[in-house]
């Protein structure tokens, strides 16, 4: 498991977008998750989440949070 | 059971009926052992008993004592001492055979050796000759199969002896695909090997230094066999017969047994405690011929479909649950296995408790787990429902990869090959691991 910094998170959100096929040309903690900007479904977004929980040991999504951009998953780590 | 065994020793007495690494058991051994068991129950007044012993030649002495004078056995999974406890509390057995010392159930716990010895008597014919199988617990708790030695007996009217064989035990004896081979080698009046442990390493072994030439075991194993086999580079045995049975198998598995084994004869047993077995296809052909269906009331086997699930109804399946009433003996019942007709053929698409529900979705494993199967780099795959906050629950794989196979090649192969599957069915967590979870054998979708 690797430890939740910003920027292992960052990274981590990024490849699963450029993997998807859905990152868009800006990419930073304002960009959107779902509409207006990577545009993910309900079962990408479930594999992001799966995926968050295997890298760090948690994820936002399983904790019931719903976050809406780059940024917000972030947030879930530093908090 | 006692009869194949008399049968073949009244004629033959020293002929090997079970071999280890370590001895040999003749035809006559085992008569002569089950009389002694047989004695031994009768003065002692037990009608009842459970086993846990893992020595197949005492098994099979316990087991044909049984029979032969009525009582019902029971043979327990290899568990825990904790396991065994609550497993004779409710199958209510007050003795348990066992030369493991630590049990600590309540019951009254019996050596092998206490009713293996003494002299044999003739004994009464009983009016019936129960036996009691517990199912895996792949599907949830087990529960006890209550069969009878003569309707089990009746799937061996058309064995032909076959001195010379030499089957592998690749079950264990407390499960129904143990018990099955069982019957068959003993109907034969063939050998059967049984190393201890049961497992795919052991069993490779026995194959090379015990002379094995026929072979029965589920998908799973045969998957790990060829794997260890790949791997040690060791000879390759000389099968005459691969059996496959216990769970759905995969086409690719068929063609891999048939090139590694190109002597062999391949089968494909489809038969569950419940009901019996429905005989073997011989065909490589993957699932079932459409002509198992609708047979008719005066075949042995008929089958039908349901609401896309198979039934079955069958004269050598089991009387009933344990502690359920009984069933009607020779009635339709559900076999828990969804199916697809293909053409000419039934394809297995998982068990009704398999099914994973992504999103209201109700998504197969079997198939996906086929065609995962089939990606250059991967030993062996298992596909399962990973509980999600978001959708319920994703398709997720565990990979075993073959030797010098790169994790990240095979992922992104693996993406490519379930790409055109619908959204749902697409795995959304593929994880490598060293093995897949397994129990009694197959592959464990659904954990209890």
């Amino acid at each position: 498991m690797t430890s939740a910094t910003t920027t292992s998170v960052e990274i981590t959100v990024r490849n699963f977008l450029d993997v998807a096929g859905k990152l868009p040309d800006e990419f930073g903690p304002d960009t959107p998750l779902f509409e207006g900007g990577a545009g993910l479904d309900s079962l990408e977004t479930a594999e992001l989440s799966a995926l968050l929980e295997d890298e760090f040991g948690s994820d936002p999504y399983s904790e019931g949070e719903l976050p809406q951009t780059v940024g917000e998953i972030l947030g879930f780590y530093a908090g | 059971m006692y009869e194949l065994l008399e049968r073949v020793a009244a004629a033959d007495p020293g002929r090997e009926a079970v071999v280890t690494h370590d001895t040999v058991t003749t035809y006559g051994d085992l008569a002569a052992d089950a009389r002694r068991v047989a004695t031994a129950l009768h003065h002692e007044g037990v009608e009842r008993f459970g086993v846990v012993e893992h020595d197949a030649a005492t098994v099979v002495a316990l087991l044909a004592g049984a029979a032969l004078v009525g009582a019902e056995a029971c043979l327990y999974p290899p568990d825990d001492a904790g396991t065994v406890t609550s497993l004779s509390t409710r199958f209510d057995h007050d003795v348990l055979v066992s030369t493991r010392e630590d049990l600590t159930a309540g019951a009254r716990l019996v050596a092998p050796t206490a009713w293996l010895a003494g002299e044999p008597e003739d004994l009464p014919e009983p009016a019936a000759r129960p036996h009691l199988v517990l199912t895996t617990g792949t599907t949830g708790v087990p529960r006890g199969v209550r069969h009878d030695w003569s309707r089990l007996l009746r799937g061996t009217a058309r064995v032909r002896p076959a001195d010379g064989q030499r089957w592998l035990l690749a079950y264990g004896l407390h499960q129904f695909a143990g018990l099955q081979v069982l019957l068959h080698v003993f109907a034969a009046g063939a050998t059967l090997v049984a190393p201890a442990p049961r497992r795919p390493k052991e069993g490779l072994r026995a194959m090379r230094e015990l002379g094995v030439t026929h072979a029965s075991a589920t998908p799973t194993y045969w998957r790990f066999l060829l794997a260890q086999l790949r791997s040690d580079g060791g000879t390759v045995p000389r099968l005459r017969q691969v059996t496959l049975g216990g769970e759905a198998i995969p086409g690719p598995l068929l063609d891999d047994l048939a090139t590694t084994f190109p002597d062999a004869s391949v089968s494909q047993v489809y038969a569950a405690s419940e009901f019996g077995s429905t005989g073997s296809m011989k065909d490589r052909r993957a699932g079932l011929s459409v002509d198992v269906l609708d047979r008719g009331e005066d075949a042995e086997v008929d089958m039908k479909i349901v609401d896309g699930e198979l039934w079955i109804r069958s004269r050598t399946g089991m009387l009933g649950y344990y502690g359920e009433p009984p069933v009607e003996a020779d009635g339709w019942r559900p076999t828990g296995d969804l199916v697809e007709v293909v053409g000419d053929r039934i394809l297995f698409r998982g068990r009704t408790s398999e099914v994973i529900n992504v999103g209201g979705v109700k998504v197969h494993p079997l198939p996906i787990e086929e065609r995962v199967g089939g990606v250059p780099g991967v030993d062996m795959a298992r596909v399962f429902g990973r509980p999600s906050a978001l959708t319920g629950a994703i398709v997720a794989l565990e990979v075993v990869l073959a030797p010098d196979a790169d994790p990240a090649t095979v992922k992104k192969a693996i993406r490519e090959a379930c790409s055109d599957l619908p959204a749902a069915a697409q795995p959304r967590s593929i994880k490598f691991v060293d093995d897949v979870s397994t129990a009694g054998g197959k592959i464990l979708r659904r954990l209890p």
